[in-house]
């Protein structure tokens, strides 16, 4: 579903991934953990191209989206084709990101309506679906800034599902809630991983990790360290920063 | 009383309507034909800037460059006075309009562009990540918000320009200030007409400010 061959990434002079080798399996969970300023955001955020590697290749779904040596561009790949690859990524942000100006039910179903074509009611009955999926049909009326954090993540992950991603990328997503908001969210999540989906998520929340993950990946200062299934990371890690950064935050 | 001040009465009062109705009939359609076209202007420069349109680039920090580092009065007189040698003569209204026009839209450029940064970068990435196009982005998600942001400041820049539009007396177009100028050089009263033109610009200005906190209210409702 998602292949990273040696990719490279730096701002300016600042390696920020350095040899990132990693493939996901459908239907795989994987939740990549590590320091802050490790690159977990930015292996996250290269794989949808909101950040452009320096080199390397980037596969989703099998196909080529990004293929770069020394900064240059050596794919060739069309931006209409990359955002076709890339619409079957859906991604959530730590800080939400809805859009404020729109009601729950509009964030939902823009972009159904602007990138899928669907019809108004189409759009709506999908957004529908997905509202109550994530329990919040009741606040479908409602503008985000009157949701709780919890709640606006919830439309967050639910504006994500509507393009129907194959991929959903989650970026620490219970980061910035207050902490008995954080079950709700990752309540949600779990019901996602149950169903299949292929998910990659930036985490801190090492009991989800352990309960919810195929696989955890261990980063530090760009690079990944191990990649294991979780009881082995968590009882056993097999690398000494892991030890140490499991024993400062757990 | 004295016989000096029934006089500046009766001047004052047989003024008013002429006043009056130049403000209305000229120097309002001015204020607002030149707004209007202004803000589209204003927009169009915004949304290159912002988007980095390569090609027109260059030419649009030219012009914004230009009319910002300019006077008003020259550029009216450049427009209206200097054009002529060149075999292109404007009548006077249509100078005018030229002139506050690119006024408006090289300082609304300004304004708007400021408003389209100032939506938080997390909106622009929400929507790539969904799978929008940079101009979807723009019309959906960064413009609706960047409007709220710029619609008090061009609100104020809407008020200046009723008063700006004055300047357009110099080219011989007879607005509310022109009109007052030729009473004052019929009756040798210039302390009174010019006070009473300025209370004519105080009472669209005044109608303005309530119109406009009438609009703030609309526009700070919805939303966050
Ligand atoms: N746009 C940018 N320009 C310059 N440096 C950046 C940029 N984005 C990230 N960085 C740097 O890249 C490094 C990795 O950042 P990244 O956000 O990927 O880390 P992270 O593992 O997600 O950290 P955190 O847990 O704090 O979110 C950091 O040192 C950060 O300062
Ligand atoms: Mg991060």
């Amino acid at each position: 579903m998602i292949k990273l061959e040696n990719v490279y990434k730096s701002f300016d002079h600042l390696e920020v991934l350095k040899n990132i080798n990693l493939t996901v399996q459908k239907g795989e969970v994987v939740c990549i953990i590590g320091p802050s300023g490790s690159g977990k955001s930015t292996l996250l955020r290269s794989l949808n191209q909101l950040e452009r590697i320096t080199s390397g290749s980037v596969y989703i779904d099998n196909e080529l989206v990004d293929e770069r040596s020394n900064n240059k561009d050596i794919s060739k790949i069309s931006s209409k084709k990359i955002s076709e690859v890339c619409s079957e990524l859906g991604m959530v942000f730590q800080r939400f990101n809805l859009f404020p100006h729109m009601t729950v039910l509009e964030n939902v179903m823009l972009s159904p309506m602007k990138i899928k074509k669907l019809s108004k009611q189409e759009s709506m009955e999908r957004a529908l679906k997905l509202l109550h999926k994530v329990g919040l049909t009741d606040k479908k009326d409602e503008y985000p800034s009157k949701l709780s954090g919890g709640q606006q993540q919830r439309v967050a992950i639910a504006r994500a599902l509507a393009m129907e991603p194959k991929i959903m990328l989650f970026d620490e997503p219970t980061s910035a809630l207050d902490p008995e908001l954080v079950c709700e969210v990752l309540d949600v999540m779990k019901g996602l991983a149950k169903e299949g989906m292929t998910m990659l998520v930036v985490t801190h929340e090492m009991g989800f990790a352990r309960e919810v993950a195929d696989r955890v990946i261990f980063m530090d200062n760009g690079e990944i360290l191990e990649t294991d299934r979780p009881e082995n990371i968590f009882n056993n890690p097999g690398h000494m920063r892991t030890k140490e950064f499991l024993s400062r935050i757990l | 009383m004295d016989e000096r001040m029934v006089r500046v009465i009766g001047i004052l009062i047989d003024s008013f309507f002429p006043l009056l109705k130049a403000g209305l009939m000229f120097t309002v359609p001015l204020t607002i034909i030149s707004f209007f076209l202004g803000m589209i202007v204003a927009f169009t420069v915004a949304i290159i800037r912002v988007s980095n349109f390569k090609p027109l680039l260059a030419i649009v920090k030219f012009y914004v460059w230009i009319i910002r580092g300019t006077p008003l009065l020259v550029q009216l007189f450049i427009i209206f006075y200097g054009l002529p040698s060149i075999g292109l003569t404007l009548d006077a209204f249509v100078s005018a309009v030229i002139g506050f026009t690119l006024s408006v839209g090289a300082y609304g450029s300004e304004t708007i562009r400021a408003a389209i940064l100032s939506v938080p970068k997390g909106q622009w990435e929400a929507a790539h990540a969904l799978g929008l196009s940079k101009s979807q982005t723009l019309l959906y998600i960064i413009i609706p918000q960047a409007i709220k942001v710029a619609i008090p400041p061009m609100a104020n820049s809407f008020i200046s320009l009723v008063k700006d539009t004055s300047l357009a007396a110099a080219i011989t177009f007879t607005e509310l200030f022109q009109v007052a100028q030729q009473i004052t050089a019929r009756t040798y009263e210039p302390l009174w007409l010019y006070i009473e033109a300025g209370s004519i610009y105080l009472i669209f200005c005044s109608v303005l400010t309530i119109l406009q906190s009438r609009l703030e209210i609309k526009f700070g409702k919805s939303g966050d």
